[in-house]
């Protein structure tokens, strides 16, 4: 979304996305220990998902937008540096010891589905981000706002010849992509552990997925991100090694044979 | 004639340290050295071709991993051997490497550049048979000029022959680096950085030329990779990881990549920055990261253009 | 016969840029492409540059098959061009600019560990075409710090500096004052008979321009040749007149 309107490669997504679990975990532990259902931990996950999302808006104001007329490169640069500063401004704050919600996860128990158990939550989780992906695409199609991003994404300067507030649009989506990733982060949370590497880790994978899926297209960074996951399950069941190797292959793949990906719409 | 006094002057101060400073500091210096050569060649890519590779630590890391495996795995020890072996190993892989990138630019460029350097950094990490996986793999202490020096102690070591040995493999790839950058070649490829299109209508093959600079560049990052080995005496796979690439262009940037000496400027202030950052506060990611912020937002420059006040190139707008 | 177009047609999707243009330059020729905007000349130029591939047709220059073979292999052929938008390198001095399509020219690009500035050809040539386009006394300035006419001689110049055997020209003088038109004009021929160059093509709005200096004109319409002839020929052409020249040209 970030890279179709405001062409940023944003590296620091991955560092959202840590920050969205990082969070996560803090707000299930202090709903749990204020003594809240167990069966609702959900809410302050999702609740804190989103509201530390904020942190966008300081990203983009702060930093982001003095670099707007510069040179990508510059750019993404500028968002290195945020990745930077805030694998420390995790680690300063939670400690570089994995943080988790350990037992909630199976509160909602499990589903055997084609023979194999589920844990009920994975599946709260696919239909989240179902519903996510529904709702961007409703955004994007069926409000102004949506039709101001897509036409921004589209032509920048025939945007704001026709009127279009460029900043506010940027600060908008800039806030909404971190969002969406801070929400995330939240939401992988009661599956996995929040460890201090998962910012610099992550962003290699998104990558993987929005190169696959089409660099600036939610139909492609969904697509993408079931390919991903898809091949990184079947690369883990079949040759352990393999896993993350064979999709940074298909990236190199994908980006040399079809640039633009599955979806994409601007060519390299 | 001030760069060359300063650059007479910076020569005798590298020179004499050993004798004036602190062991400590002394040490400091040679990643400084190893990562002043690889920063040479990126900066042939950044500032005068105008590719931004987000994967260089790939060739640093071929070059650590094939002086470990050479010291580890054979008998040679010679670091002549060494340094061109990692040379040789490092054009090799860009050839199929630049290739591929070369054709694209700046953000595509820069993510193929990427992946390309993790495929290298999950490769090393997975296959721990060969290459000993996070652990890594040691990297014994080269012989140099046919000198075996096995029974001098580690420090002294490091503080003298191998220093001086680093310093004349810098002082050379900077002199073949300056050669290069003064020659038709490098005019051309500031051309291609400049104004592409233009310089295809004038005969000059954008990605020609590109493909060569790629490939220089990797040399140069393969031979400090090798040397940056012997000081820590063991190879790991974090050489290769992106967030290394990217500091590798963060230092560059530091220095200023629009000059010739702003690489081994940014590489030196990098080492000692980081060193007394890291001193100081535990966290030395977030100052650097405002650092780099600072300098990209106001500086953009860097340090040697701040001071002759000269305006960076890749950001032309044709 | 240095360059022949033959029935060129370049579509864009149902859109026909150029549909089945020839044209001809021979030995010695200063051809003038005239049309209103949209009639195809920038596509023209462009195809004949081998920048774009045509969707059918052929261009041979020099009894070689040349349609779409690239800008570079074409300027390596002995073909150069200039741009109707100034084409610069913003942070090279013109000096180095005309250094750079010399060295492209001698082919020394590939030279990595000789000394650019100890190349006296290299040298000597980019000078000469300096002094040629009255550049040689800012030839250590920036490109980019030149004044927008500057800026255009050095477009043309290093063009030239290629020693180019015909040279396409978009819009020489677009953007340019009256007064200092003719100049860039006898500046270019006079630089065209020392660089030895055989033909020029010109892609050119100002009609004053057109006619002083042609020895051809064609001209576009609609993706179309609607004339090709001596400029007196184009004169009385009432086609012409009423679709490119206007009113004002059959008065004068």
């Amino acid at each position: 979304m970030v890279f179709g309107v405001q062409k940023i490669f944003n590296l620091a997504c991955g560092s959202f996305y840590a920050l969205g679990a990082y969070t996560g975990v803090s707000a299930v532990a202090w709903y749990a220990g204020a003594g809240g259902p167990p069966a609702l931990f959900v809410v302050p996950l999702v609740v804190a998902g989103l509201a530390v999302g904020a942190v966008g808006v300081v990203v983009e104001r702060g930093l982001l937008r003095f670099v707007y007329d510069r040179d990508e490169t510059f750019q993404l640069l500028l968002t290195f540096a945020v990745v930077l500063m805030m694998e420390d401004a995790l680690r300063m704050i939670w400690g570089p010891a994995p943080r988790s919600t350990s037992g909630l996860y199976l509160t909602y128990g499990q589903l055997r589905v084609l023979g194999a158990a589920v844990p009920v939550y994975n599946l709260i989780v696919i239909a989240a981000s179902l519903v996510i992906a529904l709702s961007i695409g409703w955004l994007l199609t069926r409000t102004a706002f949506g039709r101001i991003m897509r036409a921004a994404a589209d032509n920048r300067e025939m945007a704001e010849a026709l009127g279009v507030d460029m900043r506010g649009v940027y600060a908008k989506v800039f806030t909404l992509g971190t969002a969406l990733g801070t929400l995330g982060g939240a939401l992988v949370i009661p599956a996995t552990a929040a460890m201090s590497e998962m910012g610099i880790e992550l962003i290699v994978e998104a990558f993987a997925v929005v190169v696959i899926g089409g660099l600036g297209s939610m139909r492609g960074a969904f697509v993408g991100a079931l390919v991903v996951g898809v091949l990184r399950s079947i690369a883990i069941s079949v040759y352990p090694e393999l896993e993350m190797l064979l999709i940074y292959l298909i990236v190199i793949v994908v980006l040399v044979v079809r640039p633009r990906g599955l979806f994409g719409g601007a060519a390299a | 004639m001030k760069r060359a006094f300063a650059l007479v002057a910076a020569t005798a101060a590298v020179a004499v340290a050993p004798f004036v400073v602190g062991t400590y500091h002394v040490l400091l210096m040679l990643p400084f050295m190893a990562y002043a050569v690889v920063l040479l060649g990126l900066n042939l890519l950044f500032g005068y071709a105008g590719l931004v590779s987000f994967g260089h630590a790939l060739f640093v890391g071929i070059g650590a991993y094939t002086g470990a495996f050479i010291t580890s795995h054979t008998k040679i020890r010679s670091l002549e051997v060494i340094l061109l072996a990692a040379g040789v190993l490092g054009a090799l892989a860009a050839v199929p490497v630049a290739a591929l990138c070369v054709r694209y630019v700046k953000i595509y460029f820069g993510m193929l550049t990427l992946a390309f350097g993790m495929v290298f950094y999950t490769f090393v990490l997975k296959f721990y048979r060969l290459t000993g996986g996070d652990e890594g793999t040691p990297f014994l202490r080269p012989a140099l000029l046919g000198l075996g020096l096995e029974a001098m102690p580690k420090i002294d070591y490091l503080t003298g022959p191998f220093y001086y040995y680093s310093m004349a493999v810098l002082g050379l790839a900077m002199l073949v680096m300056w050669r290069i950058v003064r020659s038709p070649f490098g005019l051309c490829l500031r051309t291609i950085r400049d104004n592409p299109g233009k310089a295809e209508t004038l005969g000059i093959g954008v990605t020609r030329y590109r493909f060569l600079a790629f490939v220089i560049s990797a040399v140069y990052a393969a031979v400090g990779g090798a040397l940056l080995g012997p000081p820590i005496g063991n190879v790991d796979p974090t050489l290769a990881y992106w967030t290394h690439s990217g500091n590798l262009v963060f230092m560059t940037l530091l220095g200023g990549f629009a000059s010739f000496f702003g690489p081994v400027v940014g590489a030196f202030v990098f080492i000692y920055l980081q060193n007394w950052v890291m001193s100081v506060v535990e966290y030395w990611r977030l100052v650097f990261g405002a650092i780099l912020a600072l300098i990209v937002i106001f500086a953009p420059e860097g340090l040697v253009g701040l001071v002759t006040r000269r305006r960076p190139a890749p950001a032309a707008r044709a | 016969m240095m360059l022949r177009a033959d029935g060129l047609t370049k579509r864009y999707g149902e859109f026909l840029a150029l549909d089945g243009v020839s044209l001809t330059v021979g030995e010695g020729e200063f051809v003038s492409i005239i049309g209103p905007n949209g009639a195809g000349k920038s596509t023209l130029i462009n195809v004949l540059t081998g920048v774009i591939r045509p969707s059918s047709g052929s261009v041979r220059f020099k009894e070689r098959e040349v349609a779409g073979i690239g800008p570079v292999r074409l300027a390596r052929l002995g073909m150069a061009r200039s741009f109707q938008l100034v084409q610069i390198f913003p942070d090279l001095t013109v000096l180095e600019t005309l250094q750079a399509a010399v060295v492209s020219r001698l082919g020394r690009g590939t030279r990595l560990f000789t000394s650019l500035a100890a190349d006296r050809e290299v040298q000597a040539g980019a000078l000469e075409v300096a002094e040629l386009f009255g550049l040689a006394e800012r030839r250590h300035v920036p490109a980019r710090h030149l004044p927008q006419g500057d800026k255009k001689l050095l477009d043309v110049a290093s063009a030239f500096a290629l020693k180019p055997e015909i040279i396409l020209l978009d819009e020489p003088t677009s953007g340019v004052s009256t007064a200092d038109k003719t100049a860039i004009m006898e500046t270019l021929v006079a630089a065209s008979r020392r660089v030895g160059l055989r033909a020029i093509i010109q892609v050119e709005h100002d009609m004053d321009i057109v006619f002083a200096y042609s020895d051809r004109i064609v001209a576009l319409h609609q993706g179309k040749v609607l004339a090709d002839d001596a400029p007196a020929a184009i004169l009385s052409d009432q086609r012409v007149i009423d679709t490119v020249i206007g009113r004002r040209a059959a008065r004068s």
